[in-house]
């Protein structure tokens, strides 16, 4: 059930998660466009999430944005980033002052994961949650699954003295399957819906923002499911849903993100994800299951919660026969 | 007692590889799914051969026992030398690598018949006869066969092809053929697979149309037609010795999410004369009626194994509409993954279409009374 209207305030507004926002030219949502966004939003009983640019916005944009309750998503280099409840980090800055209950969002490439581990990891106690997004997962390779291991190894360590010492920090990579009793994915178009400055709607900012002649393969990346003026219209909403993702369905990486950008970009389908993803996903919940079992050693830590059960494999596609 | 047929998963140990040779046909059949026939699109050797290589450097990704070596066209035997030096090739490298499929393969030829008699055509099977699995395309009678596989001047092809089908049954055992049904010839279904048994067919298919073509009532002619089709068989005491799929014991049960999935893409590759690989022929673009073709990889690149993931998985849970979970005939209802495809909105092999619909429930209460009348008979 929709639960979420993102509002992407501006073409240039960060991107917060896999996608790149190449856009450089500016073009904010008209206000008229906005206030009916907010209209939609309350009709359709949404909480409504804003993505906004790194320029100040006009008065009047700012006090029609607060007259409704919502969260705030910002770059780290927006005006609003202060007031933001997530933060966007789009790169690896060492020097940059965190906030100790702050939650950011650290969009960084594998390259840079692997290489500033030692100094990302530290960024774990200087903040209430880190969410770090790999912007290039569709390129891992064979290699980077076993660099990734021991990444995860090097931030699970830490995570792991954090805890003993009596702090919970959170990682999505890492403490958010500890938590999770079943998935919790992205779910756009499913349980979140994008609303772009030209009105439209789309499945999330990445259908929005792909330039106007990328297409995979079977046609152009950019695709709207309706608009504020027709209303929404998603083509086969059933293929966002976990119930008709064959391999998702099943699977227990509860914190992948199960991209639906990301699947019809590698495979064609939004509901089919790529063996890069899955991979990604299960070296992320082994390590979990791993975490939680060290953490344990030390006391009784979310007594509620059941071990996560070892497994054989690290991409559900190999096993879907036994399903 | 009629014997069951095996369904589907018969073919599960084997990898089927089908070379597109040709997407030309001397032929125009009014419900043939290869919208984008042309003389223009022949495979040359070099591809062919080049897409063996890429096949059999990869004996990792194709674990099957055994293989077939399918060639299709349009009208495959068009390219029967072409054919036997792909075969040629095939057999060198299978000894070269010491491949698993070395003494595993066979070879399969859909063909619509009129060159069957050939001079080439006919030292090409004496040459592959015991691993030849060759069919040729006949739809049944007269009537029914000039209807809808005629000529481009509209002239049937029925004269010509009987000739190559008399042959045929006399070249090879348990000959086994799909008539194709559409609306228009609905009313000589009856008659077709008499006509078929008669000629000596022993495996007959009938094959449904799936694309959106069927009209109000087409349901009632088919199952009156398969009917009278059924009381013939039994009569004759046909059903002792010929495979009939039509009248398939298992289908026509509940939704059963275990029965089967398609064995497009875990066990079809095909590849056309631009070195393009598909899961299978109907995803290339000549049998596409409004999407692009839909590729798996190519002889230089290899297979993009992300992109083959979505026919490994689609099932009937994921891809049908909550009407076909809930049906109480569900299974053995055909679906395409292609066809989906082509017919969906977002251009999604997990949209199934549903045009079939009510011509397989038709089908089911024909095969219901078939084996209702065979069992009560029996006792």
């Amino acid at each position: 059930m929709l639960q979420y209207l993102i509002i992407q305030l501006d073409d240039t507004s960060t991107s917060y998660c896999h996608y790149y926002n190449g856009k450089r030219n500016r073009n904010l949502i008209s206000i008229d466009t906005l206030k009916s966004g907010i209209m939609f939003g309350m009709k359709e009983n949404l909480m409504i999430q804003y993505i906004l640019p790194d320029y100040e916005l006009p008065d009047e944009y700012y006090e029609v944005l607060e007259s409704i309750d919502h969260s705030k998503i910002a770059s780290s280099g927006s005006p609003y980033a202060s007031v933001a409840d997530v933060v966007v980090l789009n790169g690896w800055n060492k020097d940059y002052a965190f906030d100790i209950e702050g939650v950011y969002v650290l969009r960084v490439d594998k390259r840079t994961l692997f290489e500033k581990t030692s100094e990302i990891l530290k960024v774990l106690k200087e903040c209430a949650r880190l969410n770090i997004v790999i912007t290039d997962v569709e390129k891992f390779s064979d290699a980077d699954f076993e660099t990734y291991k021991s990444v995860l190894d090097s931030f699970s360590k830490e995570l792991e003295a954090l805890y003993v010492a009596g702090k919970t920090p959170q990682l999505n990579l890492l403490t958010d399957r500890m938590m999770l009793d079943g998935m919790n994915n992205c779910n756009a178009g499913s349980d979140s819906i994008t609303l772009a400055p030209d009105g439209r709607f789309y499945v999330c900012p990445a259908f929005y923002l792909a330039p106007d002649d990328e297409d995979y393969g079977l046609g152009k990346s950019k695709v709207s499911v309706g608009s504020l003026a027709s209303g929404l219209d998603i083509k086969n909403p059933q293929l966002y849903r976990l119930s008709h993702a064959p391999l998702c369905r099943n699977c227990d990486a509860y914190q992948c993100k199960r991209c639906v950008w990301l699947n019809r970009k590698t495979t064609y389908e939004v509901n089919t994800p790529s063996h890069e993803q899955c991979v990604v996903a299960h070296l992320e919940r082994n390590a979990s299951r791993a975490l939680l079992m060290d953490i344990r050693k030390h006391g009784t830590f979310l007594p509620e919660k059941e071990d996560i059960k070892e497994i054989s494999y690290l991409d559900p596609f190999d096993v879907r026969k036994e399903w | 007692m009629g014997i069951p047929t095996t369904h589907y998963h018969f073919v599960m140990k084997t990898r089927t590889i089908t070379f597109i040779v040709t997407k030309d046909c001397q032929l125009l059949c009014k419900y043939c799914y290869l919208v984008g026939k042309n003389s223009n699109e022949r495979m040359s050797l070099s591809i062919a051969k080049q897409a063996v290589d890429r096949i059999l450097s990869i004996e990792d990704k194709f674990l099957e026992e055994k293989v077939v070596w399918d060639f299709i066209g349009g009208e495959p035997l068009l390219e029967i030398e072409l054919i036997e030096k792909i075969i040629g090739y095939i057999e060198y490298k299978l000894q070269e690598l010491k491949h698993h499929w070395l003494n595993n393969s066979s070879i399969r030829i859909t063909t619509n018949g009129l060159l069957y008699c050939s001079e080439k055509v006919q030292r090409f099977i004496s040459k592959y006869h015991d691993i030849l699995d060759i069919s040729i395309s006949i739809d049944g009678n007269k009537t029914k066969q000039d209807l809808n596989r005629i000529f481009p001047n509209g002239k049937g092809s029925y004269d010509l092809v009987l000739k190559g089908v008399r042959k045929w049954v006399m070249q090879f055992e348990n000959v086994a053929t799909k008539m194709v049904i559409s609306s228009e010839d609905l009313p000589y279904v009856y008659e077709s697979g008499v006509h078929l048994l008669e000629l000596g067919v022993s495996r007959l298919d009938m094959n449904l149309v799936v694309e959106d073509v069927w009209r109000d009532g087409d349901d009632k002619i088919l199952e009156e037609q398969l009917v009278r089709f059924a009381d013939y068989v039994i009569e004759h005491n046909l059903h002792q010795d010929r495979k009939l799929f039509i009248f398939e014991e298992c289908i026509g049960k509940p939704f059963n999410p275990s029965f089967e999935s398609s064995p497009c893409g875990s066990m079809m590759l095909s590849v056309d004369s631009s070195g393009s690989f598909y899961t299978c022929l109907r995803f290339a673009g000549y049998s596409l009626r409004s999407k692009k073709p839909r590729f798996i990889g190519n002889i230089k690149d290899g297979i993009n194994y992300n992109l083959l993931r979505p026919y490994c998985i689609l099932d009937e849970l994921s891809q049908s509409p909550y009407k076909c979970l809930k049906c109480d005939v569900a299974t053995g209802c055909r679906w395409c993954p292609a066809e989906n495809y082509d017919s969906s909105l977002t251009s999604t092999v997990f949209e199934r279409s549903t045009a079939i619909c009510k011509m397989h429930k038709a089908r089911v209460r024909a095969k219901n009374y078939y084996w209702y009348k065979l069992n009560r008979n029996r006792n």
